[in-house]
């Protein structure tokens, strides 16, 4: 039962005097900072950090922890974010020391452990995505995307090429227009018919000679396997442009698909997804990509190599982009996905797939006779339902649901994305849930149609706090404690 | 298998309330021929117990920092976790849920996401924080990216080399496809030389990057700095080590406008390089143009204090290709790790961090240059990390036997500095005792006098 008096702020805790941690004496001999610092770069005294105990510590966020939804204890069916179940042996296997404790610029010699790890996962990307060339570094998939532009745009630059288009089409998540944008592209909007496919008309309208880049989320942000991807992808090589997998739903298509094999020429993968590394709140992520022979001269550095036994640190790309960030990458999420292919093992990374898609279209029977799914009867690891008729006949939204569904202590799936379907809820349950959670989820979705259109518009009711104020959040925003005393 | 429930009857009830004859059918929709046909090539699964004999064995291949004396640095440093930190960190409530996109079920983390920023700009004497991005170096090219929107200026942006080779390097990428050009200015004595900062920032330059203390361990005249840079009208964005804020002036203070950090050090291992924490701090003007989420205040329909995400029309999920950022997953458990070493620490605490890295890398510093063949190779005052040069010019064989006897002295500069070929950089945190900085020094020493005697015949 959560205690609200420890969860009020920090600052509002704080006592003058008080204090956790206890350091060290100085075991050197010490000298006066103003004999080892100039002056000018001083400061008087540290900053105004909270001053708490630490029991007061431990009590506040423990208590803070209690007001969040999580995996470990709800049901999360978060279409595209792949909620599955975080096993517990990949956090140990993370926080070994002999993993956790390395520092990035240690002698190759210290960390062949860790190499060989890291190479293995370089491996098990390419068998799994069907291309032949990896990097690691890239820290989310969002940095994934971009990060394969620019190895596109180094391409086309060494060609000589001007290609100065991505095309995206209009059902793709925003990180994807948003890399295009970062790279020095011009995105370019290509429609998806009602069905929830690439308008193949408007993508031959669209392709031309300018085109760098198609970017395709398959399976869709609908749940649903491309049918023209093949075409599509031969018509944009047949351009010179070149196919970016957007690899968030790897989920549906473990050994049963490999983009590699059907025309992509880059992708990230989500290892915070698919491979189960868990969201922390909003990241950490990775955001590996996988690429064709011919991109591969551009990837980031470095990449690690094998040479009879040893693992060895590559930078020695000429052809390069650089790096995306400091280091070698996310490792400590790199780790765990490792645990978890490792887990599996080839026929389980399949059931995996299997029995994603299978709890979906279980899901999605159950679901349709209460919301419409305008996209059909069947999906892979996702699928997205709509509020619409709902809110024509009773005034109920997809937020309204989604907000009552906290009530009945589930997670929300995801609402209004993708934009093209109205009154979006995009719902994907994972492998790692029952029978019998699908069914009491289903069960309560149809039982919140049947209530009350007030009851569920001031939804939810159990919850810590009630619907915010998000108009004022966004007009006066209020971003610090310091900035609460100015509004007082 | 390990991690779902379908038993064999549960299938068959599904695929028939589904109305299929078999899981395959599932996934018709995929054209036969693009079907792998095959198992994938990876080794076969393994349980529990073996998996974590196989992980230990990988890792037993590894010497971590404990096994070695760790002297290493340039961005990642083997600072003290306090327990709290993993305790709360291992909190599953936190760990295994998404970014707060339902505030109502997601007040835990959205009050901490506000609890880290608040921290974070009384560390940087800024008025805004975002909830955190992926590291240091791409926080740097971030904040670049904001400054050439804010000021319009697109000619270029001024990196001294005193700025860490590997954001300089993340800077150029971002920049590569843009038409702001990345202008690397050369440092005197390891620092920003006025004279050469002066005639390279003119009315193109959106920003010049200051690292304080920079690359070298030296401490810059940031305020010097800062008064070239907004002569010429650019912004200053300061690259800050959040543990030298205990001594040193804050980024605010000095003028900086927009302030970036890696943040690992705050409570997190240095797992060989990542995940790490991007922290980014800025002036209330640029709040509009900062990437990534950022919680705020509100209340909500019954009138109690709440909070939410907030100033969303920034971000890729409602402005798509116009967003000031792709950003979208960040680090969020990063920044609840950080928000608690903070609280843990508390002003006192820190400040007694950092006093212990300045005194114990100093007296470090000393002790070895007490030796003929150490010199320093900056005579600028340093924080925690410092430049000693090789008289000898033998840096990797020097490095090469002290690893033999457990120590990682150092990080050779010639990969970045070929005119520092014969210096390696060194870092002593608050957990390096006198004793091991003793045995650095004389385990260097001796080194010398046995790599210096074949040298001589
Ligand atoms: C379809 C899709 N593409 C891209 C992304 C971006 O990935 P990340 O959040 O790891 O940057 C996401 C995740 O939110 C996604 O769902």
């Amino acid at each position: 039962m959560r205690n609200s008096r420890d969860t009020q702020l920090l600052c509002e805790l704080s006592r003058p005097g008080r204090r956790a941690a206890r350091l060290p004496a100085c075991d050197v001999p010490e000298r006066d900072i103003a004999d080892l610092l100039p002056t000018e770069a001083t400061a008087s005294s540290p900053p105004a950090l909270p001053e708490v105990t630490e029991p007061q510590i431990v009590r506040h966020f423990v208590n803070l922890s209690t007001m969040n939804m999580s995996v470990d204890t709800h049901f999360y069916p978060l279409g595209s974010c792949t909620m599955k179940y975080n096993p517990k042996r990949n956090e140990r296997a993370a926080a070994m020391p002999g993993f956790a404790d390395l520092h990035p610029c240690q002698p190759e010699e210290t960390i062949q452990g860790m190499l060989a790890l890291l190479y293995e996962m370089q491996e098990y990307f390419q068998e799994i995505s069907g291309l032949p060339a990896c990097s690691l570094q890239p820290a989310a998939g969002a940095h994934g995307e971009l990060t394969a532009l620019l190895v596109a745009a180094a391409y086309f630059k060494d060609l000589g090429e001007n290609r100065s288009k991505v095309l995206v089409p209009d059902n793709a998540h925003g990180t994807n227009p948003a890399s295009a944008a970062m790279a020095g592209y011009r995105s370019i909007t290509v429609k998806t018919t009602s069905d929830g496919f690439v308008d193949m008309a408007d993508l031959a309208s669209k392709l031309d000679d300018e085109v760098a880049v198609m970017m395709i989320t398959n399976p869709s942000t609908l749940g649903l396997f491309e049918p023209h991807m093949r075409e599509i992808a031969d018509q944009v090589h047949a351009r010179g442009g070149l196919i970016y997998l957007d690899g968030a739903n790897m989920n549906a298509i473990l050994g049963i698909t490999r983009p590699g094999d059907w025309g992509a020429d880059m992708q990230h993968y989500n290892p915070h997804k698919t491979f189960s590394g868990p969201h922390g709140g909003g990241g950490p992520g990775a955001g590996p990509i996988c690429v064709i022979e011919k991109l591969a001269p551009y990837l980031p550095t470095p990449i690690v190599r094998k040479e009879d036994s040893l693992y060895a640190l590559d930078f020695n790309l000429p052809k390069t982009i650089g790096r995306v960030r400091s280091f070698f990458g996310n490792v400590g999420v790199l780790v765990r996905a490792y645990a978890y292919i490792r887990t599996h093992g080839p026929d389980g990374l399949r059931e995996v797939s299997e029995n994603a898609v299978l709890n979906a279209n279980y899901l999605l029977s159950r679901v349709k006779h209460i919301l419409p799914v305008p996209q059909g009867n069947r999906c892979m690891h996702e699928f997205v339902a709509s509020a619409n008729t709902l809110k024509k006949d009773k005034g109920i939204t997809a937020m309204d649901i989604a907000k009552r569904l906290l009530d009945y202590g589930f997670h929300a799936p995801t609402v209004y994305f993708p934009l093209t379907v109205p009154e979006a809820m995009m719902c994907e349950p994972t492998e790692s849930e029952s029978k019998e959670t699908l069914d009491a989820f289903a069960e309560v979705l149809f039982r919140i149609t049947e209530e009350d259109a007030e009851l569920l518009h001031d939804a939810p009711h159990s919850t810590a706090v009630s619907r915010p104020d998000e108009v004022r959040a966004a007009r006066q925003p209020v971003l610090t404690w310091a900035a609460l005393s100015e509004a007082n | 298998m390990p991690y779902h429930y379908n038993t064999p009857e549960d299938k068959q009830a599904m695929l028939s309330a589904i109305g299929a004859e078999s899981v395959d059918v599932l996934f018709d929709s995929i054209p036969a021929e693009l079907k792998l046909g095959r198992r994938l090539d990876l080794p076969p699964a393994l349980s529990e117990l073996e998996l974590d004999q196989h992980l230990r064995e990988l890792a037993s291949r590894n010497t971590p920092a404990g096994e070695a004396v760790c002297f290493l640095g340039a961005g990642s440093y083997d600072h003290f976790i306090p327990a709290v930190v993993d305790t709360i960190g291992s909190r599953s409530e936190f760990y295994t849920s998404y970014t707060p996109y339902q505030a109502e079920a997601s007040q835990g983390n959205l009050q901490v996401m506000f609890e880290y920023q608040s921290l974070i700009t009384e560390l940087t004497g800024l008025d805004v924080s975002n909830a955190s991005l992926y590291d240091g170096a791409s926080a740097a090219a971030e904040a670049v990216l904001m400054a050439i929107s804010a000021t319009g200026r697109h000619g270029k942006v001024i990196v001294p080399e005193s700025l860490h080779p590997e954001y300089r390097a993340t800077i150029a990428t971002y920049l590569e496809n843009l038409a702001t050009e990345v202008v690397t200015i050369p440092t005197s004595g390891g620092v920003v030389d006025p004279e050469i900062l002066s005639e390279a920032v003119d009315e193109e330059t959106a920003a010049v990057v200051l690292q304080q203390p920079n690359f070298f361990g030296c401490v810059e005249d940031a305020a010097e700095v800062n008064r070239i840079t907004k002569k010429a009208g650019a912004l200053l964005i300061a690259v800050f080590d959040p543990m030298s804020l205990g001594v040193l002036k804050r980024p605010g203070d000095y003028g900086a406008n927009i302030a970036v950090a890696e943040g690992h050090t705050l409570g997190s291992p240095m797992a060989y390089g990542g995940p790490y924490l991007g922290i980014m701090a800025c002036e209330k003007s640029l709040v509009r143009r900062m990437p990534g989420r950022i919680a705020g205040q509100t209340v909500d329909r019954r009138g109690n204090t709440c909070f939410v995400l907030t100033m969303q029309t920034r971000e890729q999920h409602i402005r798509r290709e116009k967003a000031t950022s792709n950003v979208c997953t960040n680090q969020g458990l990063f920044a609840l790790r950080a928000t608690v070493y903070l609280a843990q620490l508390g002003p006192q605490g820190l400040r007694e961090t950092a006093s212990l890295c300045l005194q114990k890398s100093r007296y470090a510093a000393e002790q070895l240059c007490q030796h003929e063949r150490f010199s320093l190779a900056f005579e600028e005052p340093t924080f925690k990390e410092f430049v000693i040069r090789d008289r000898e010019n033998r840096v990797d064989d020097l490095l090469k036997s002290a690893l033999d006897r457990g120590y990682l002295a150092g990080l050779p500069l010639g990969r970045w500095y070929p005119e520092l070929a014969d210096c390696f950089l060194v870092a002593v945190t608050e957990k390096r005792t006198k004793a091991e900085i003793d045995g650095l020094v004389s385990t260097l020493t001796k080194a010398s006098e046995r790599v210096s005697v074949p040298a001589t015949v």
